[in-house]
């Protein structure tokens, strides 16, 4: 190991002598400036800006040991979380690891490549892109990740290829006897007027502590498009800390639709980077979170070039003693006329200890732009639950009702028929659970 | 059918008097208009029977079919057959109108023991409403008044009207918003809903939703009270010669009450 350490070192640190092998000359390489760079990279805490509001504690006290000393259980009855839209374009992960024989990727139509990460170390598209997209700051969860990675989602699309099915990306977490850490990892390169649909998701399947440290990289090239929904149903003692950033090329579109509803802990920190003039990016949010529950979003939309039609549609409902924080940084750099970008963040407070801190950002260097950007905090409407009150609703049922129809917005645009489905029980469940558990608002 | 007893109400934890010590009688078969100025009590007086949190009770009583309401949730009140018909009908976005109005109708159905109605009984009874209102069937499907015009809502709302059918429909300002051909089929739709078992208190600021409702009694509100009654006529007067004439009947001793 690498003398260089100026930071004090960290669980994440400690755990780096557990860093797999490269099976191949371009994975050691990765490996290692990534170990170089984590043991110069000191563990992120309150006193910086970028983590006023969340605190890292619980990742850094608890005792993570290497998955293969973990005790992992098997899971079992998994299927239930296969869509059938994807029946055959579905990647399936345990705790990081690619699971042959739940996976099925017959179903694509030509041009597109799916497969564990694993197996493509000599693909060209592979040595391109892999671990070069990633762009966070002094930060050690990539550097973790790109340390420790082993398996991984490959999704490639050659030009005009349109995948015929959505692919499922399904990350299973099973339960344990002590915690550990996984590193799942993602690659997307969409190449010229391509299309793909991404499910994303995120499951633990106990309540067991664990760490996920999720990287995923991006590629849209000219003209093509991606949509990409992110489920985050992370077991209730999890820490999910995951980095998503995507590049957009002209006339590219990236729609990406993040659920947040599990883990202790969670931060996620999507990021949009324009390339090229004409692009049109969402990167909206839904949290819905409860008792002592944290969920974090910082997230970036990186204007560099003119006309881009950007969105950002951050809702967030709280309730029980949890705490949401939202940063949406939107950068408009100098020269990148025409932007028209629309950010907000609505929170729904339910309950007195709920606590949420929200930061709209915008740093604007061009002047002609247009740029809305709002945030709310706020409990029910009393007017609204009067209203359906005076229809013969229970306040109880009139609150649910509320509740469900502000989560509602935010998933409306997810387009695979059974995800909405499964994402409209979640918000139910979610609303439901709340009446049970005595509204306060 | 209702009866309002010295009926005095302040905004919750504000201490602010708004209604003053009302009375007033309504009995089933009749239309009642209550007319007055900005700021009089009218809308107050509305939400207060139909039981809206933000006002509070500080004296008197609210007699509905015999009983006093006072203690009764707005849901109760609903189930009980009381309607109020919003000044400004509030958006759900994502909750549908039939969503909404099978929700309500099932609940006061089962509450007034009327038979519920499965989804699809449910559709051609609701179905029948629409006419009433001349309302488009696709307002069925689209979120409840999200989006609509005010026009639009006003109507929505005398739509769940048909639709619950209750027994004291309280209309506030349901004429306000609305033009000419609006107006016209409100009204009638309101007139075709209102018979000998139900009773209607409609709010309004102008004589001209009477052409087309015509009261049985006109009351005039101020200063948190009703200082005239009279029959139809009395809005005709008030069309001529506004309130003013009225004000003096709003003091006590020399002093606005």
């Amino acid at each position: 190991m690498a003398n260089l350490t100026k930071a004090e070192p960290s669980i994440l640190h400690n755990l780096a002598k557990h860093a797999p092998e490269g099976n191949s000359v371009s994975w050691s390489e990765i490996r290692g400036k990534n170990l170089k760079a984590l043991n110069q990279t000191a563990f992120p805490h309150k006193k910086i800006e970028e983590w006023r509001f969340t605190d890292l504690k619980p990742v850094e006290r608890t005792a993570f040991v290497p998955l293969n000393e973990a005790g992992t259980l098997p899971a079992a009855d998994i299927e239930k979380y296969f869509i059938p839209e994807s029946d055959r374009s579905r990647l399936v992960f345990i705790n990081g690891s690619f699971q042959e024989n739940y996976s099925s990727i017959g179903g694509l139509g030509k041009g597109v490549t799916v497969g564990n990460l694993n197996g493509f170390t000599n693909n060209s598209t592979v040595a391109e892109y892999f671990d070069k997209l990633v762009n966070y700051e002094d930060d050690v969860f990539t550097q973790f990740n790109g340390l420790m990675f082993e398996d991984g989602a490959f999704i490639h699309l050659e030009k005009g290829a349109k995948a015929e099915a959505p692919i499922q990306i399904l990350n299973l977490y099973t339960d344990s006897a002590k915690p550990f850490v996984a590193t799942p990892r993602m690659l997307v390169v969409a190449e010229e007027k391509s299309d793909v649909t991404i499910i994303e998701d995120h499951i633990g399947l106990s309540q067991n502590t664990y760490l996920t440290v999720p990287v995923c990289e991006v590629k849209v090239k000219k003209g093509a498009h991606i949509h990409h929904v992110r489920i985050q149903r992370d077991s209730i003692n999890a820490l999910h800390i995951s980095r998503p950033i995507a590049y957009v090329e002209k006339n590219s579109e990236y729609h990406s639709y993040t659920i947040t509803l599990g883990a202790k802990l969670s931060r996620n920190e999507p990021r949009v980077v324009q390339e090229d003039e004409e692009v049109d990016f969402t990167l909206d949010g839904l949290v819905l979170i409860d008792g002592e529950q944290i969920a974090d979003t910082h997230s970036v939309m990186d204007h560099r070039f003119s006309h881009a039609n950007s969105h950002q549609l951050h809702k967030v409902v709280v309730n029980g003693s949890a705490h949401s924080i939202f940063n949406g940084k939107i950068f408009v750099r100098r020269d990148a006329q025409k932007i028209d970008s629309f950010q907000e963040n609505r929170n729904l407070l339910l309950s007195i200890d709920g606590l949420v801190n929200t930061k709209p950002q915008l740093e604007i260097f061009a002047d002609d732009v247009l740029c809305s950007h709002g945030a709310t905090i706020g409990q029910l409407d009393p007017e609204e639950v009067f209203y359906l009150q005076s229809r013969g609703m229970t306040e109880e049922k009139a609150k649910e009702v509320l509740t469900y129809a502000f989560a509602l917005e935010t998933i409306e645009n997810v387009k695979v028929d059974s995800v909405h489905k499964l994402l409209i029980e979640e918000v139910y469940r979610y609303t439901k659970a709340n009446t049970e558990s005595k509204v306060t608002a | 059918m209702l009866e309002l007893k010295n009926l005095h109400a302040e905004v919750e934890g504000e201490g602010i008097e708004i209604l003053k010590g009302v009375n007033l009688k309504v009995n089933k078969g009749e239309i009642h208009a209550i007319m007055g100025p900005n700021g009089s009590g009218k809308s107050t007086l509305a939400k207060v029977i139909a039981g809206h949190p933000e006002y509070e009770v500080t004296g008197g009583d609210i007699i509905y079919k015999g009983e006093s309401i006072l203690e009764m949730d707005p849901d109760e009140r609903a189930h009980a057959g009381v309607f109020l018909a919003f000044q400004y009908p509030v958006e759900v976005p994502g909750v549908t109108n039939t969503t909404l109005l099978r929700e309500s109708y099932n609940t006061i159905a089962a509450s007034r023991g009327r038979e519920e109605l499965d989804p699809l009984e449910f559709d051609d009874y609701i179905r029948e409403k629409l006419d009433l209102v001349e309302m488009n069937p696709d307002f069925l499907e689209r979120s409840v008044n999200t989006g609509f015009s005010g026009g639009e809502k006003k109507r929505n709302e005398i739509f769940q009207m048909a639709v619950l059918q209750p027994t004291l429909s309280l209309l506030d300002e349901t004429d306000s918003g609305l033009d000419i051909d609006a107006l016209r089929i409100v009204s009638e739709g309101i007139n075709k809903l209102h018979g000998e078992e139900d009773a209607v208190v409609l709010i309004t600021h102008y004589q001209r939703l009477l052409n087309y409702i015509v009261p049985d009694y006109v009351h005039v509100m101020l200063g948190g009270r009703i200082v005239k009654s009279g029959g139809k006529e009395l809005a005709f007067e008030l069309e001529e010669k506004g309130y003013d004439w009225l004000e003096s009947l709003a003091k006590v001793n020399g002093e606005a009450k």
